[in-house]
Formats: C-alpha cells, structure tokens, sequence
C-alpha cells in the first residue's frame, strides 16, 4: 500500500508562492529564525532546507513538529515554497482515543470479573450497620443548612461507578475531536507563520 | 527554622539571619535576592516580593473583574454547598462543577493571558488532557485496589460512628476547614519530602519539567507521582459527604489557581493564606532555591509556618534550560534515571566497569 495513503495522518504538506523576483536564499534567510531555537538542528543547501527537533520548547512556534524538509523550486510562473512536515504530536493524538478504549474496555473486564467473584462472596456476609442520628451543629441549624444524612451506601451501585467505562469514552471522544481539530488548525498556522516571514512586513499579495 | 537545601556560598556573607524579603527584582543581574538565609534567583530570573509584582492593566470593568472574580467564586461555591439539599450534595456534582470551572478559567486564560510565553497552544493541550485522562481512567482503576482508597475501604468497614460524633458536631465550616487543612499539610510533607528524598524526586521531577502554567499542567507527571499525590485522607471523610465536599472546594477554588495562565489581584489576605499562581511559578522556577519553596497545594500558610514560603513569582520555568519533557520520557524517567544511578552508585562501591572514570 502507498504509504501516502495513511501518512497525511501525521505529515503535512503543502506549498506557497514566493513573491516575485524572491530568491530562495532571500526566502530561507526569512525562514531562518524559525531554526534557531533550542532542541531545533537544520541542515541548507541551496534551494532545501530539512530540519529536526528534540524536546522543542512549548514555546518554539513549530513546536508540533519534530522534522521536515522545505524545498523552493523555480518555475515558469515563479518560485514556489513546497513544505513536507512531520509531527508525532498528530500522530499520538490521532492513536489516543485507541489507547482510552483500550482502558474502557479494561475497565469493564475487570467489572465482570470482580462481579462474580464479589456475588460468590456476598451469600457469606451480611454485615448491618445500626442507624444513628447524626449530630448537627446549633450555628449550622440556625443558618439553615440541610439536616445530615448518613449516605446511603449502595455497595452494587458504587462497585458499577468503580468500574464504568464512561471517563474513557469521554477521552476517546475529547482526543478524536482535538484531533481533527489539531490537523485543520496546525495545517493553517504553520501556513500562516511561513506566509508571514516570507513575506516579511510587506502586504500579503494575492 | 533551618531551611534544606545547598548552602550556597554567599550564604555566609556579613547578612541578617532573620528573614528578610528584600523585595528586589531581578533585572538581568544574576545577583539574586537574599531571602532568610537563601539566595533566590541566582540561576535563573525571578520576581520577590509582592510589591514588585505587577498588577492587572486596563479599564475599572478589568481591575474590578480580576480583583474580584477569586473571592466571590470562592464564596459562591463555599454558599452553594453549605445550602445545597442532600440529593444535590454528591460526589458527581462536585466532578461536574469542578469541569465547569477549569473550563471557564481556560476561557480566561484565552482572553487574558498573564505571560504570552505561558499561552496554550493545541499541542500543550493535548498533552495535559493525556495526563487529566490518566487520572480519571488509569489512576482511578489502579487506586481501586492500591492506593488509599483501599485502605480508607478497609478502615470504614470497621468503624464505630460514635467515636466520631465529636467531629460531626462541629460547625460545617470548621469540619471542612479541619479535613482541607490535615489534608494539605499531609501533602506540603509528600511534596517537601519529594524535593529532599531522591527516590521520591525522581518521581516528581518529570512535573519540574513544564515550562508554562496552564489549568491542567497539575496533572502533568508521572503516574507514580500522581498516585503518590494523591494518597491521602480525603476520601476518608466520605461519611461527612457536605464538609468533605466543602473541603474539596476549597481545593477546587483556591488550588486551582496554582497553575493557571491569568493573572488576578489576589487581596492581601488571600495571598497571605492561600497558594497563588506567583507562589507556584516561584516554585517551578528555573532557579534551584526557588524551587525549594511554596509546597503547600492550598494553605501557604504552612510554608509560612515551616519557613519554606517565599512570595514573589517567575515566568521562566522549568528544568535543564527549560527543555521539555516528551511524554514518553515522564513515563519512564523515574525507573531510568533511578537505574543509572544506581549503576553509578554500586558500580563505584564494587569497582565494576563504572567506577572507571570515562576518557
């Protein structure tokens, strides 16, 4: 199968026009602040640039990515910046909601099996608590705060809520979600932040 | 009170013993500042003293919101539980307000950051909710059978509730005051014991690796550490169900702010008993003796107390230069470094391959 297939996953591409008369080492010289930051190694030759990261900072603004190349190539209607990102960022929060169904469907296993072994207990022990009144402070009384009730423990409703799966499913879902988020957003903001060193000051042209 | 930690040599300079918070800044100089016996912000910047740190700008609407806004969600949470009937006074309610709270300070980190260098982006977010997920779904699965819950289980099982009518004949208030303040001074101890005790260090180190603070960099660490962390008598009081859930909202409305990208201007007496942000940022300062300070999760007036306190803020955090910790690497940390040492330390003491010196 061609890796490209399932590779968008966590690789982004795309490319953009350089202004006109823009020479590629006019390009990457703007380009160059984004490779000097700490955990950040880049390797140029004349029209590509491939970097790697290590343990980038929160705030480097290429942060998501660990790798790429950014490669300028001339053509008849001008030079255009071709960009080949990775981030494992994307790819950890694509596998997320994997691994928190995974927990979900731990939790209900170990559910099943602590059920059974807890009714095979349960015939042997029929330990009763008394009921007592519990005591209330005068101030709390006066200030009108609810009469204290002893909770009323459900030891087979409590066991249910020790072992719902429902916490992981939520997190599946949160991931699943940052996820489509994260390759839309991160797509357009690395875009934006070329766009906007290379063309430096200047207005953005059409 | 002695304070741990290094004695650095300018420690023995012709200097008052008493301590003395100079209330410099930093500047660029990497003097530092004399606090008791200690030079804070040597190694890296930080801000001591609370009149130098500044204050939240903008119009009266801004000052008045900011200035207000801990108080009265403080209040109105402590109200909403004193009165609320017992159907509503439950385990789930409080999960659910304690989202809806992070939620909304998220929304305030977004409109109003403190340190632009401190702002959430997409992939801190993902990472921190990682870790908020372990808490809920790994953690609380493995606590079930380990952790204190067990052992609170056990306890309970066995309880006479008449011994325990004395304490359930308190004012709420102070049944509430009483289970936050036992509970925290047991975690200022699990923390200051973290900072000083090298096998529960390599646990919490991973955490002294953030380099921001947002809502959720609380539960960023390794799981050791959170399980550790957690460990405590809070679940304890689960037959007081409306002071423990009191009490948990003192954590949820005053401990919060330990991590939180906002700034707000905290009224005197709420920094003088409460840890802030600007405690917590001096605490995961780049500055080693900084580090050594403001354990406490909710009363730093303990820190005040033990002598451990000091009230200032940073925004440059973290550890090694501030390098970031991949998550794979605080998952595992605690077991690779602890063998390396390890190895260091037996391979010395038996002259094996490690005690060769590398050349």
């Amino acid at each position: 199968m061609n890796r490209r297939f399932i590779d968008w996953i966590w690789h982004i591409r795309g490319s953009l026009a350089l202004a006109p008369r823009q020479s590629s080492d006019d390009a990457f010289s703007r380009l160059d602040p984004l490779f000097h930051q700490g955990g950040t190694s880049h390797d140029r030759t004349n029209d590509t640039l491939t970097f790697r990261k290590q343990d980038q900072a929160a705030q480097d603004k290429m942060s998501i990515f660990d790798g790429g190349i950014l490669r300028i190539e001339n053509g008849a209607g001008g030079s255009v910046l071709h960009y080949h990102l990775t981030s494992r960022a994307l790819l950890f929060c694509f596998l997320a909601p994997l691994l928190f169904l995974a927990f979900a469907g731990a939790t209900i296993a170990i559910g099943k099996l602590e059920k059974s072994s807890a009714d095979a207990a349960e015939a042997s022990k029929k330990a009763e608590k008394k009921d007592v009144e519990l005591p209330q402070h005068p101030i709390d009384k006066a200030l009108g705060a609810p009469a204290p009730e002893k909770p009323k423990k459900d030891k087979s409703e409590e066991d249910d809520k020790k072992h719902s799966p429902t916490a992981a499913y939520v997190f599946a879902g949160i991931f699943a979600t940052l996820y489509v988020v994260g390759r839309i957003l991160e797509d357009r903001l690395v875009r934006s932040l070329f766009k906007k060193k290379l063309l430096g000051s200047e207005p953005l042209r059409p | 009170m002695t304070l741990d930690g290094p004695w650095t040599p300018s420690s023995s300079l012709g200097v008052p013993s008493k301590p003395v918070e100079t209330g410099k800044q930093y500047e660029g100089g990497m003097d530092g500042v004399r606090v008791g016996k200690r030079i804070i912000g040597a190694q890296a910047p930080v801000t001591v003293g609370w009149e130098n740190i500044p204050r939240v700008e903008g119009g009266p609407v801004r000052q008045f919101v900011f200035t207000w806004f801990q108080p009265t969600m403080l209040l109105a949470l402590i109200a909403f539980w004193y009165y609320a009937p017992n159907s509503i006074a439950k385990t789930s309610t409080a999960i659910g307000i304690g989202i809806g709270f992070k939620v909304l300070l998220l929304a305030l980190e977004w409109v109003s950051p403190r340190h632009e260098s401190w702002r959430l982006t997409w992939k801190e977010l993902v990472t921190d909710l990682f870790y908020v997920g372990l808490g809920y779904t790994l953690l609380s699965m493995v606590e079930n059978y380990i952790g204190s819950d067990a052992v609170i289980e056990a306890v309970q099982g066995n309880l006479d509730w008449d011994k325990l009518a004395w304490f359930m004949g308190l004012p709420l208030l102070v049944q509430a005051f009483l289970i936050s303040f036992i509970f925290d001074f047991g975690q200022y101890w699990m923390h200051r014991g973290m900072h000083n005790w090298y096998p529960l260090w390599l646990t919490h180190a991973p955490h002294h690796f953030i380099t921001q603070l947002n809502i959720n960099k609380g539960a960023v660490g390794n799981p050791v550490e959170l399980f550790l962390i957690g460990l405590g008598i809070g679940g304890f009081f689960d037959f007081l169900p409306r002071a423990a859930l009191l009490a948990g909202t003192l954590g949820l409305a005053v401990g919060t702010y330990q991590h939180i990208n906002v700034r707000f201007n905290s009224p005197r007496w709420w920094r003088f008993l409460f840890n802030t942000t600007e405690h917590h940022s001096m605490h995961h300062s780049q500055d080693y003796e900084a580090t050594r300070s403001n354990y406490s999760s909710t009363w730093i007036i303990i820190d005040r107390v033990f002598g451990t306190c000091v009230d200032g803020e940073a925004e440059l955090l973290g550890m090694e230069g501030g390098r970031r910790m991949s998550i794979r690497e605080t998952m595992t940390y605690p077991f690779t470094e602890g063998w390396k040492t390890m190895k260091e330390q037996f391979g010395n003491r038996f002259g094996g391959p490690m005690a060769m010196p590398a050349e």
